[in-house]
């Protein structure tokens, strides 16, 4: 076998592969969204736009999308203040550095309905630990899912405590190449710890800070697992952003024309991220 | 940032770290505790360690719940999607890299711009597809959706793998004979183990920790994978929190163990940003 053939065979495998199972999902989800059907086996109906038609007039498609933006925002502010700040307390030297680096990690490795069900555990009403340390603090329990604004608040410290670990680990390794002379340099220059993090850690690490905001805000816009188990995008819709929407017209009430769309838009608004992502780290040519 | 100098900062350190490592760990531990407990002490006691220890929640668990099944089925579809992924990403990386020719950049571009999908445009078309084909609630189903996940980030990683990995090392064995397939299989494989190990142990995690296409793909009690079958206990069982608790240890076990005896190659992936989550 020459040279030439063992390549050409590798990406053709290759080729097929990432057709098969990357493109062709995707075109075919598109194309659904042009069709009307009732049944996954059923036999679809071409309607043109009406599914988008539909879908955009409906007032909860504007709610979700609302509600999906305050969730990633919430959530990426909160994951990357955390994880800086873990960062820099982990990058310090301390007896017991790699066991804390090592729990740090944890909540990251778990699978998010172990989370979910743990947190149901802590904050159940009757017995739950969380509940019963707000009891005996004196304080009025407090009521995690029931109003809207708990819910969402309740969907996010639970996606904050899951994902920081993602942002404590780039942060932890960026400012190991931070050069140490410059704080040195600071040091000697009077400058308070303040400053030296405001003027030499920040800037050093805005290139990983970017990559991290537009990673984590992807796909914590397409979040389903989390916002599905613990609320199930409620009560009465307050946490549902488009990847539950879209799970709702498709799987519950059998639109799967509809659902394919509400994908197809999310897909549409992520792909703005993506340019943006690759004019600022162009893919490199070799 | 080396050694802090003064008391109160040392101090202040020490109690930070502590938090980082209570507000982490105490769930976790708080998880395992109750699987640890007496079910009937579990409802009454709240004490930070349990007074007894004992077995019967697992012991219900593994007796009286289709548990055993699913684990079954979840450690099935993690080996297959791990395997198939190995095979198949270090194929394309390697070609990606060593060669100058057109169809690179769609597979590259395709594998990135998978990681940004929304897992519903590759939801709905994947289980259409498999319903029309009569494989509906399937294993295999389950495992060409989690491909969608586990394949860009294996050719992803790989590709950043190889890049780095000199050219001369391979042209040097095909100097002395080697074909390219001997030179791949004898000099860039064994080189790129670490590397394979990474993306082995990361598409494991993605697989064993799916929820949403099992809940997609799966209807079936028999087919479920754990974290659907778990999801499911907590509605029919009328809130055993014992034995899902227990449940719960189960599944998050061997991801603690294998982050325990590899945890460098976890770093290194998640210092990649190979990571979708």
């Amino acid at each position: 076998m020459s040279s030439k053939t063992t390549i050409y065979g590798f990406l053709f495998v290759g080729l097929a592969v990432t057709l098969a199972l990357i493109v062709a999902p995707a075109v075919y989800a598109v194309s659904l969204s042009f069709y009307q059907m009732d049944s996954f086996v059923g036999a679809p109906k071409w309607v043109g736009f009406a599914n988008y038609a539909a879908v955009l007039q409906a007032p909860e498609f504007w709610r979700a999308l609302v509600n999906g933006a305050i969730y990633a925002l919430g959530s990426i502010v909160f994951q990357v203040i955390l994880g800086i700040g873990f960062a820099l307390v982990l990058n310090e030297v301390f007896p017991g550095r790699n066991l804390v680096r090592g729990l740090s990690i944890l909540p990251y490795l778990l699978p998010t309905v172990v989370v979910i069900l743990t947190f149901k555990w802590m904050v159940d009403g009757g017995i739950g630990i969380v509940t019963k340390a707000v009891e005996a603090m004196g304080l009025p329990p407090i009521n995690w899912f029931e109003s809207p604004g708990a819910a969402m608040a309740s969907t996010i410290l639970v996606s904050v405590w899951m994902w920081t670990p993602f942002v404590t680990t780039c942060f932890l390794a960026a400012l190991q190449t931070v050069p140490q002379s410059l704080y040195e340099a600071a040091r000697v220059d009077g400058t308070t710890a303040v400053q030296r993090f405001f003027h030499i850690t920040l800037p050093m690490l805005k290139p990983i800070l970017t990559v991290v905001v537009l990673l984590r805000a992807i796909w914590m816009f397409n979040k389903f697992d989390v916002i599905w188990l613990l609320t199930r995008g409620g009560p009465v819709g307050a946490t549902e952003n488009l990847a539950i929407l879209s799970y709702r017209h498709a799987f519950n009430l059998f639109d799967i024309g509809g659902g394919a769309a509400i994908a197809t838009i999310s897909f549409a608004l992520l792909s703005v991220a993506v340019l943006v992502y690759f004019w600022v780290f162009p893919l490199e040519d070799d | 940032m080396g050694r802090a100098k003064t008391l109160p900062r040392r101090l202040g350190l020490y109690i930070a770290a502590l938090v980082i490592a209570i507000y982490s760990a105490f769930p976790i531990y708080w998880m395992v505790v109750s699987s640890l407990r007496e079910p009937t002490e579990l409802l009454t006691n709240v004490s930070l360690i349990p007074n007894v220890l004992s077995l019967e929640s697992y012991r219900n668990l593994l007796e009286l719940t289709d548990y055993p099944r699913h684990f079954l089925n979840s450690v099935i579809v993690a080996v297959v999607a791990v395997l198939v992924t190995m095979v198949f990403s270090v194929m394309i990386a390697y070609a990606v890299t060593r060669q100058r020719i057109r169809g690179k950049k769609v597979i590259v571009g395709a594998m990135l711009y998978a990681y940004m999908f929304p897992p519903l445009l590759i939801a709905i078309p994947i289980f259409t597809i498999f319903a029309r084909l009569g494989l509906g609630d399937t294993l295999t189903g389950l495992i060409a959706s989690h491909l969608t996940l586990t394949l860009p980030l294996g050719v992803w990683f790989l590709w950043g793998f190889f890049k780095s990995m000199p050219f001369e090392l391979e042209e040097a064995a095909m100097v002395d004979g080697c074909t390219r397939l001997g030179a791949f299989l004898r000099v860039v494989l064994p080189l790129a183990l670490p590397g394979l190990i990474t993306v082995a142990i990361f598409s494991f995690l993605l697989s064993w920790t799916d929820y949403t296409f099992a809940l997609v793909m799966i209807g079936s009690d028999a087919n479920k994978t754990l974290p659907v079958g778990l999801a499911s206990m907590v509605g029919s069982f009328d809130l055993r929190w014992g034995e899902i608790m227990a449940g719960s240890t189960l599944i998050a076990l061997p991801l603690f163990a294998a982050f325990a005896l590899m945890s460098q190659y976890f770093i290194q992936g998640l210092g990649a940003g190979a990571v979708k989550g």
